[in-house]
C-alpha cells in the first residue's frame, strides 16, 4: 500500500516536471495553407526585444496575409552555437540576426547567405537610411552580405556622486584611471571596479580595446587577419599585464559572476566604475537609480596604438541563399525608420538607421553616445568577432586564468603563437 | 511428416533472430556507424561550415596527446570519478543499508522518496540552483559559513581555479547519490532474511552484518553501480558546462565539454572526433577492466 502511495507521489511530481519542460518550449506555429512561410531567428528570448519582434512579426503578417512567419530565437552563446550548425545544413533560417567581422565571415564562407548589393542598389529610398560606415562589417570581397542595424560602443562608466563625493576627476590618461581606482579602493570599495569574468565575451571587450590601445594598428591589422596572423608583438604582453592589473580592482567575486550581475552591482551604487557597452545604458537606468557618466577607455601614454578608437561593432540581419522573395520585403520592414524609432525608444539600444534616434525616443546619455558612435574617427570591432575563434578562446580563458592567478601574460601569448604555427 | 517437423524447427531459429533484428537495427544506426564514422572522422580537419574535409593523418592525436587541455580535463575526470565512487557507490551502500535497517521501517518510504527527488529534477533546474548556492555574494553556502563563524573559508566556490571542478563535482553527488542508493534498496531487499537471523543469533552486530553479509550479497550490484558511476564519470558534460563551462580558464574542463567546445564553439570537428575517440576507448578500458574484475554476468 505505502509503495503504491510513494509510486504514485513519484509519478505526480514527475509529471509536473514533464509538463513544465513542456510549456517552456518555443511557439512554433503550424503550417500555414498556402502561405509563404519564412523562418525568423533572432537571439532575444528575454524582454523588451522578444515582444517587440513578436508584435512586429505580427503587424507584417496582418499587413501581409499571404505571409506566414516562423519565429525563434534562443540567447547569445547558445544563438551562435546554433547558427553554426544550422549554416552547414539546409535548415538555415531565412533571415537571422548576425554580428559583424569575422562572425559574418564565418557564415558567408557557407556560401548559404545571400548577397544583398543588387538589393541594396535597387531600393535607395530605403538604404540610403542606412548609415554607411555600419556596412563594413558586413562587406567581404566588395560583396555585402548583411544589413546593419543596431549600433553599439563601449565605454567606462562611473558613478558621478560617488567621483564627486571622493573629489575624483574623470581620467583621461589610464595611470589616471589607476590613480581613480586606487582611491576609490582607500575610500572603502573594495572592488571599484567590477566585470562578470565568466562571461568570456566580456574579457573580450577589455583586451580588445586594450590592444587597440597598445599595438601600432598597422600591427594589428596584420594580426586580426588570418593569413598573416603572428602575434608577436610585445604589445600584447603589455596589454595582457594591464588586464591583469584592472582584475586586481576587481575583487574575488568577479570570477564567479557573469556580466549581468556586475550590472546590477553598478547599478545599485555597490560598485562606482564598469566597462559596459551603451546598449546596456537603459537597463542600468531601469535597474537602480544611481546618476552615471561615461568616458572613453582612457589613452596610454608612449604607447604604439590608436588613443581613440572607439570599440564597438553592428549587428544586423542576414538572409539566406534560399530564402522566398518576401524575406527582403520582411528585412525592409525590420530596418525601415518607423520599426527602428519605435525599437530604439522600446529597447534603448541605438540603431543604424538615419533619423531614428532623436531627441524623443532616447535619454541625453545615449544621444551623447550615438554621436560618439557615429562620429568616431575608426571603429574595431568586438576581439572575438575580429580575430578566429580559436585564438579568441585562448586569449579569453587565458584572461580569466590571469584573473584568478593561473597564468601569466608570456605563457598566453605564447600559447597564442603556438596554434597559429598549428594552423599553417 | 519428418518434412514438416524440419520446416517448423528451421522457423523457429528464424523467429529469434528476427526478434532481435529491430534492436539491431537501432543499434547499428545510432551507436556502431556514428562510432566508426567519428573515428573516420579523426583523421580530417574540417569545419562545419566546410563543404570539404582535408585528410591529416594522425596529427589530431599527436595534437591530443601534447594538449594540455586534454591533460587536465582528464584529471578532471579522474577526480570526478574518484569521488563519485567514494560518496555514490560507497556511501550510497551505506545509505541504503541504514535505509532497509529494522529502525527505519516506517519513514524509510518517506525518505526514499526525498533522496529520489534530485534525480528527477531536470540538470539545468539543478545547476541553477547551484549557482545560487555558490554565488559569492549572497550564496546559501557563503552565507551558512559565515553563520556559523568560519567566514574565513568563505571562496568564490566557481570562480576559485582549484575550488571549481570540486563545487561542480558536489552538485553531481547531490543529485545522483539518491539514484544509486535506489539500486542498491532493490538489491538489499532481495538478501534472504534468514542470514540477517543468522547472524543476529551468532550475536553478530550491525557493522558485521553489514560487511559480512550485505556487501557480500549485493556484491553484483556493486560493481554495476561502479561501472555506470565510473564510466557517467568519464563522460560528464551537463554539470560542468551548466555550472562553469570548463572555467575559470580550464580548470574544471572535462573531456566532453572540451570535445563540445572545439567542436562546435570552435569549429574543428576533426579534433573533437579525436577528443571523442579517446573518450571512447578510455570508457571502454574502464568497462573492460571492470567486467574482467566482477565476472559480471556469470552466476556465482
Amino acid at each position: 500500500m505505502k509503495k503504491t502511495l510513494c509510486f504514485s507521489i513519484l509519478l505526480l511530481l514527475l509529471s509536473t516536471f514533464l509538463a513544465a519542460c513542456n510549456s517552456g518550449g518555443g511557439e512554433q506555429s503550424a503550417n500555414a495553407d498556402g502561405k509563404v512561410e519564412i523562418d525568423f531567428f533572432h537571439r532575444w528570448p528575454n524582454e523588451p526585444r522578444k515582444s517587440f519582434y513578436d508584435d512586429k512579426v505580427k503587424e507584417y503578417m496582418e499587413q501581409n496575409p499571404d505571409v506566414h512567419i516562423n519565429v525563434d530565437y534562443v540567447l547569445n552563446d547558445a544563438y551562435k552555437e546554433k547558427v553554426r550548425v544550422l549554416v552547414s545544413s539546409d535548415e538555415l533560417p531565412d533571415i537571422f540576426t548576425a554580428w559583424s567581422d569575422s562572425f559574418a565571415k564565418n557564415l558567408v564562407s557557407s556560401e548559404r547567405i545571400m548577397p544583398l548589393n543588387e538589393v541594396i542598389q535597387e531600393d535607395e529610398e530605403w538604404s540610403s537610411k542606412i548609415i554607411d560606415s555600419q556596412f563594413g562589417g558586413f562587406t567581404f570581397d566588395e560583396t555585402t552580405y548583411g544589413v546593419p542595424f543596431t549600433v553599439d560602443g563601449k565605454a567606462f562608466f562611473y558613478n558621478k556622486a560617488v567621483f564627486e563625493e571622493n573629489n575624483i576627476e574623470v581620467p583621461t590618461t589610464y595611470d589616471e584611471l589607476l590613480a581613480a581606482l586606487d582611491k576609490l579602493q582607500k575610500a572603502g570599495y573594495e572592488q571599484p571596479l567590477v566585470e562578470g569574468l565568466t562571461n568570456t565575451w566580456a574579457i573580450s571587450h577589455y583586451l580588445g580595446t586594450i590592444f587597440e590601445r597598445v599595438v601600432d594598428p598597422a600591427v594589428l591589422d596584420k594580426d586580426y587577419n588570418e593569413e598573416t596572423a603572428e602575434f608577436t608583438d610585445p604589445g600584447y604582453i603589455q596589454g595582457l599585464e594591464m588586464f591583469e592589473e584592472l582584475t586586481g580592482y576587481m575583487g574575488d567575486v568577479s570570477t564567479a559572476i557573469d556580466h549581468e550581475a556586475a550590472r546590477n552591482m553598478f547599478a545599485a551604487g555597490e560598485v562606482p566604475v564598469l566597462y559596459m557597452q551603451f546598449a546596456e545604458i537603459k537597463m542600468v537606468e531601469e535597474a537602480g537609480d544611481v546618476e552615471f557618466g561615461f568616458f572613453d577607455f582612457p589613452a596610454i601614454e608612449g604607447a604604439a596604438g590608436d588613443p581613440t578608437a572607439l570599440t564597438g561593432a553592428p549587428e544586423g540581419w542576414m538572409v539566406s541563399k534560399n530564402a522566398p522573395e518576401e524575406t527582403i520585403d520582411f528585412l525592409k520592414f525590420l530596418t525601415s525608420e518607423e520599426t527602428a524609432a519605435e525599437f530604439t525608444k522600446t529597447d534603448g539600444q541605438l540603431n543604424a538607421i538615419e533619423g531614428a534616434v532623436t531627441e524623443e525616443n532616447v535619454n541625453p546619455a545615449s544621444l551623447e553616445a550615438y554621436e560618439l558612435i557615429t562620429n568616431a574617427s575608426s571603429t574595431a570591432p568586438w576581439f572575438d568577432n575580429a580575430v578566429n575563434i580559436n585564438v579568441a578562446d585562448i586569449f579569453m580563458r587565458g584572461g580569466q586564468s590571469l584573473a584568478t592567478g593561473q597564468t601569466t601574460p608570456e605563457e598566453i601569448l605564447k600559447e597564442v603563437q603556438q596554434e597559429i604555427a598549428n594552423k599553417k | 511428416m519428418k518434412e514438416g517437423a524440419r520446416m517448423i524447427a528451421r522457423r523457429n531459429r528464424m523467429i529469434p533472430a528476427l526478434f532481435i533484428l529491430p534492436s539491431l537495427l537501432f543499434l547499428g544506426i545510432f551507436i556502431y556507424i556514428p562510432l566508426v564514422q567519428n573515428f573516420y572522422n579523426s583523421f580530417f580537419d574540417f569545419s562545419v561550415f566546410s563543404p570539404t574535409k582535408e585528410y591529416v593523418g594522425f596529427s589530431a592525436f599527436e595534437q591530443l596527446f601534447a594538449d594540455k587541455v586534454v591533460m587536465t580535463a582528464f584529471i578532471n575526470n579522474v577526480k570526478y570519478a574518484i569521488i563519485s565512487v567514494i560518496f555514490q557507490v560507497a556511501f550510497a551502500l551505506v545509505l541504503a543499508t541504514i535505509l532497509e535497517d529494522k529502525l527505519f521501517r516506517r519513514i524509510a518510504p518517506m525518505l526514499r522518496v526525498i533522496y529520489f527527488i534530485p534525480v528527477m529534477i531536470s540538470i539545468s533546474v539543478i545547476a541553477l540552483l547551484f549557482n545560487f548556492v555558490y554565488n559569492p555574494q549572497m550564496g546559501l553556502l557563503n552565507s551558512f559559513l559565515e553563520l556559523i563563524g568560519l567566514g574565513n573559508l568563505t571562496v568564490p566556490w566557481l570562480g576559485n581555479a582549484t575550488t571549481s571542478i570540486y563545487a561542480v563535482i558536489a552538485m553531481s553527488q547531490w543529485q545522483s547519490i539518491g539514484f544509486i542508493t535506489m539500486l542498491f534498496i532493490v538489491a538489499i531487499q532481495k538478501i534472504p532474511k534468514e542470514l540477517y537471523e543468522a547472524a543476529n543469533i551468532d550475536g553478530a552486530g550491525k557493522i558485521r552484518q553489514f560487511f559480512s553479509i550485505t556487501v557480500p550479497q549485493v556484491k553484483e550490484a556493486l560493481f554495476v553501480n561502479m561501472l555506470i558511476t565510473i564510466t557517467g564519470s568519464m563522460l560528464v558534460f551537463n554539470e560542468p558546462y551548466i555550472l562553469t563551462n570548463g572555467g575559470p580558464g580550464t580548470s574544471s574542463m572535462t573531456l566532453s565539454v572540451y570535445m563540445y567546445q572545439q567542436g562546435f564553439f570552435k569549429d574543428n570537428m576533426g579534433y573533437a572526433s579525436a577528443v571523442a575517440t579517446l573518450i571512447f576507448v578510455v570508457t571502454a578500458i574502464f568497462a573492460l577492466i571492470q567486467i574482467k574484475v566482477s565476472g559480471t554476468g556469470k552466476d556465482e
